[in-house]
């Protein structure tokens, strides 16, 4: 026992060496850089709530030599792994994947910014924000300082990180709950990694903080001048293409070259650059290429087509692969001369891998401006179009292959017959994988066709603003735990939407509702892609603060982190509770009292399944898409069938409160109509007052009404806890429902934990503030 | 011709279980009248008409109405279900009410005890693929069924692709006047 005492003794002395805990900023809370097993009571507890959902995407298990083994009719595999664990695994694989991603994002830019300033590099975020870093001092323990810092902050993930993949093993972890444990480990190291990344980006590229007012970019195709070379930038990371923008910038070619970006580059390289522009999501990534309007294409890392070479040779565009993630088996260029690899490129059409950012971009400009003059960049006509739609015999085949299940083939009817409206709907839903084009057996160039529908039109989108501020985080947090502001909505992720015009559809739905409503990577593109009466985008016509009516974009995938963070400076400035080394308090906190919900509406990646684990593990819930039920596990719970008790803090007792708030983790929805609803619903919170959760009724009834309709909610009751609780403009309404269903009032909690319902090192008095 | 499965298949299993493919109406209507107690699971393909001007969402309530089966209504079909003056027997979405189903001590829709018969109607084909394969794992105690017209795979009975939608309306008449022909 002694010998124990003493080994766990040792390596928290290294964990408070490594987090400075010398520095008295706030004492150390329970669990520091926590291990696999340091938050586990916490996940079952949440698990015990919103179990896990398994939908399985295959029968089989595939992993090692013993198998195939068939785990359907409750068969084990031949190591003994049941379909439960082995989904779960996946789902572990998946995040950590995703965690990786991010985390190797983050490595990669901090030995990039390292390399230029040092790692002493002092992180300053502005006046409006000292709590820089909520997450890494939170998990971690550490106060970062410097770049250096944010490498501590690494050097922990990628270590959790190889004790998780190692449990993936054959023969190793068999419990489902246990692997779903470790999956909420690696989606909270995610956002550590994120928040990583994001901070060491902000601070070495000087992307905007402090402020909320960022620039209007433009977007979309029509907003690249044809006519000058073009250099499209894909991906994830900005150290290459903010290196093209300074290239242009020192040999004052700013006007004179066009730097468009797709998926979270773009959104990087616009915080950089105004004058950069956004072709879009994901989602128009082929598109783009195939529209043939890149004369360089530079690749970096996560979300970039694996055939981007390929493609790029069909139609004369070169490629850069600027990062070691996705070489594609290149020749590497990274010591060859410049004008060597531009000769090459220029005359035989080469494409090379350059690993050395700054002779990259060097390169990219000098070939564009050599290529662009000798292509030609042309749009397909109308009359065009409709002469090459006539091979379509609508056979079908594109449709079976379509992820999104598209009737393409009508489409492409009906354009040959002149009507352009159906392609232009399809073009809205179509997630720009290409199957189509590949499995038709009459070579349609539907890409090309639906040129057409892309147009040339054009929208803005607010760039990028990093952290929300620690100011309107003071004013914002008193309405959004008492629920006066209904909800933050934070609409994030990928392109895989059922329909693109669904984003700016939910922004304007609950921005117009005084939610405060937050956006990023593909999502907070997509949001500008839609336009009013009067011709504004939501960028255009709400508030860019975080408050109530506001919509936000923090940036790129990795500044979700800030998302999430915001609700743990709720937590931590506004309720004063202490935040380090604190995890569960804080999620605690998050859970019970801060109305935020994510909605990944086209969630595709591994990343999206790592961001929003992380955010359930935090407490909050996540709505996501209809094809996210391919993620193969949700976290449900049964309405009034579950456990929903909490302990009164304030009281001291535990209560049986019946009330489902937060309903579910992590949901999937079929429609935008079931979401609407839904995501208001989510926002409910069992510290709401009485008059925060009339607001957030009045808003699930009338979005229940607006999209559903046929009566009030089904499970209305089980969210009135007293007559005041009821929205004034339904009172008679709800009032009689509520009597003719026997509805009993109840108590509202004055302070709700799950601290002090499970075995956990805090005690109850932590979570008083 | 059938498949040929090799003898030792541990090495080359490829697919799942898969569903039964049913053409012939009249099975269908027995399948569903030998249920105890079936369940309807509605989804929102079926607000969407059909060429000939008919909502599929009518070919359902017929179905429901003729063999007497409790509706659940998912996504926004609730709204229009009232619309046409029937009330759903209850109202959840895919995946919650699959969550409820694969718990054998359920006490179901009309609190009479879990399902025995699921049947999927106008969800789409990944969500509504996925809550099958969910039950066909999770819920032994359990059959499922689909209406759509398009095969399910992970379902245990399931229509085949029908190429065009008359012969798909086709099948639905004859089950629905199969099932209003009593046993």
């Amino acid at each position: 026992m002694a010998v124990a005492e003493k080994k766990l003794s040792r390596k928290l002395e290294e964990i408070y060496e490594r987090i400075k805990a010398e520095i008295p900023w706030e004492p150390v809370g329970p669990t520091p850089m926590p291990e696999i097993p340091d938050l586990r009571n916490w996940d079952m507890r949440l698990l015990k709530t919103y179990a896990p959902f398994y939908a399985p995407f295959c029968d089989l298990c595939c992993f090692c030599t013993y198998g195939k083994c068939d785990l359907t009719g409750g068969q084990r595999g031949a190591c003994g792994i049941d379909i439960a664990a082995q989904q779960a695994r996946i789902v572990l694989l998946a995040c950590l994947m995703g965690c990786s991603a991010h985390a190797a994002h983050g490595a990669h830019i901090l030995e990039h910014l390292i390399e230029k300033h040092g790692p002493d590099k002092k992180i300053d975020l502005g006046g409006s924000i000292e709590i820089e870093a909520p997450h890494i001092r939170t998990v971690l323990g550490l106060k970062p300082e410097t770049l250096g810092d944010l490498q501590t902050a690494l050097e922990y993930v990628f270590k959790e990180i190889g004790h998780l993949l190692d449990s993936c093993h054959t023969g190793q972890e068999g419990s489902a709950l246990d692997y779903e444990s470790k999956a909420l480990h690696a989606g909270m190291l995610d956002h550590v990694g994120m928040e990583a990344a994001d901070i060491a980006q902000i601070v070495g590229f000087n992307f905007p903080t402090s402020t909320a007012d960022t620039p209007l970019v433009e977007m979309g195709w029509g907003a690249i001048d044809k006519s000058k070379p073009t250099i499209l930038v894909s991906g994830h990371n900005p150290a290459t293409s903010t290196e093209v923008i300074d290239y242009l910038r020192e040999h004052n070619l700013e006007d004179k070259v066009e730097v468009a970006g797709v998926c979270c580059t773009a959104l990087e390289t616009t915080r950089y650059s105004d004058k950069a522009k956004i072709v879009g999501p994901l989602s128009r990534q082929l598109f783009f290429m195939r529209a043939g309007i890149a004369d360089v294409i530079m690749t970096d890392e996560q979300c970039i087509r694996t055939d981007t070479p390929q493609e790029a040779t069909k139609v004369g565009s070169v490629v850069v692969a600027c990062l070691d993630k996705a070489m594609y088996g290149l020749e590497d260029a990274t010591e060859m001369d410049v004008d060597n690899i531009v000769r090459r490129m220029v005359d035989n059409g080469e494409h090379f891998a350059i690993l050395d950012s700054e002779k990259a971009a060097e390169v990219a400009v000098k070939v564009a401006i050599e290529l662009a003059p000798k292509r030609r960049k042309e749009w397909l006509t109308e009359n065009e179009a409709m002469e090459l739609a006539k091979k379509c015999n609508d056979c079908g085949m594109c449709e079976q292959v379509c992820p999104n299940l598209c009737s393409i083939g009508e489409g492409i009817t009906e354009l040959a017959k002149g009507n352009f409206e159906p392609i232009r709907e399809l073009f809205n839903q179509c997630i720009g994988c290409g199957k189509c084009e590949e499995v038709c057996p009459r070579d349609v160039a539907i890409f090309k066709l639906m040129q057409v529908a892309a147009g040339n039109e054009t929208w803005k989108a607010r760039a990028g603003r990093g952290p929300i501020m620690d100011t309107e985080i003071r004013t914002v947090g008193a309405p959004i735990t008492l629920g006066t502001i209904p909800g933050v909505v934070a609409i994030v992720g990928c392109s895989n939407f059922p329909d693109i015009d669904d984003v700016a559809d939910m922004v304007d739905e609950f921005a117009k509702r005084k939610y405060i409503v937050v956006l990023s990577g593909c999502s907070a593109m997509v949001a500008g892609m839609k336009k009013d009466a009067d011709g504004k985008t939501v960028y255009e016509k709400y508030s860019p603060n975080f408050e109530a009516g506001g919509v936000v974009n923090v940036g790129s995938c990795v500044a979700n982190s800030h998302i999430t963070g915001a609700a743990i400076k709720i937590a931590n400035i506004f309720a004063a509770l202490p935040l380090r080394g604190n995890y569960e308090v804080m999620a605690d906190y998050v859970l019970n009292r801060v109305g935020a919900v994510g909605v990944a509406w086209g969630a595709m990646s591994q990343k999206a399944a790592s961001i929003a684990t992380g955010c359930n593990r935090l407490g909050i819930p996540v709505v996501l898409g209809p094809h996210s039920s391919k993620y193969r596990r949700l976290y449900l719970s049964r309405k009034e069938e579950d456990d929903w008790k909490v302990m009164d803090a304030r009281k001291k007792e535990i209560v049986d409160t019946g009330e489902p708030s937060p309903e579910h983790l992590a949901y999937v929805c079929e429609t935008k109509e079931k979401a609407m609803p839904v995501i208001a619903k989510l926002c409910i919170r069992k510290n709401d007052t009485p008059q925060g959760r009339a607001i957030k009724l009045n808003h699930y009834i009338s979005l229940y009404k607006k999209y559903i309709g046929g009566g009030l909610p089904e499970d209305l009751h089980l969210f009135v806890r007293r007559d005041a609780d009821i929205p004034l403009v339904y009172k008679k309404e709800v009032r009689a429902h509520l009597e003719k269903i026997g509805w009993q009032p109840k108590e509202p909690v004055g302070l709700p934990t799950l601290i002090g319902t499970y075995p956990s090192k805090v005690p109850l008095d932590a979570v008083i503030h | 011709m059938s498949a040929v499965i090799p003898r030792h298949r541990v090495n080359v299993l490829t697919g799942f279980k898969s569903a039964r493919l049913i053409e012939d109406a009249s099975e269908y209507a027995n399948l569903i009248k030998k249920a105890r107690r079936p369940l309807l699971v509605v989804g929102p393909l079926l607000l969407k008409s059909l060429p000939d001007g008919k909502l599929p969402l009518e070919y359902a309530l017929d179905i429901a109405k003729a063999a007497k089966i409790p509706i659940c209504a998912t996504a926004q079909t609730r709204g229009k279900i009232v619309e046409l003056g029937v009330q759903p027997d209850c109202v959840y979405d895919t995946v919650e009410i699959v969550n409820a189903l694969k718990d054998p001590d359920w006490r179901g829709v009309k609190k009479e005890g879990n399902h025995d018969l699921v049947m999927f109607f106008g969800i789409r084909s990944d969500l509504g693929n996925q809550g099958l394969s969910t039950l066909k794992h999770f819920a032994p105690h359990l059959k499922t069924m689909t209406m759509c017209k398009h095969y399910f795979p992970h379902a245990s009975y399931s229509l085949p692709n029908f190429k065009k939608d008359v012969n798909w309306q086709e099948f639905l008449e004859n089950l629905i006047a199969n099932l209003k022909k009593g046993d």
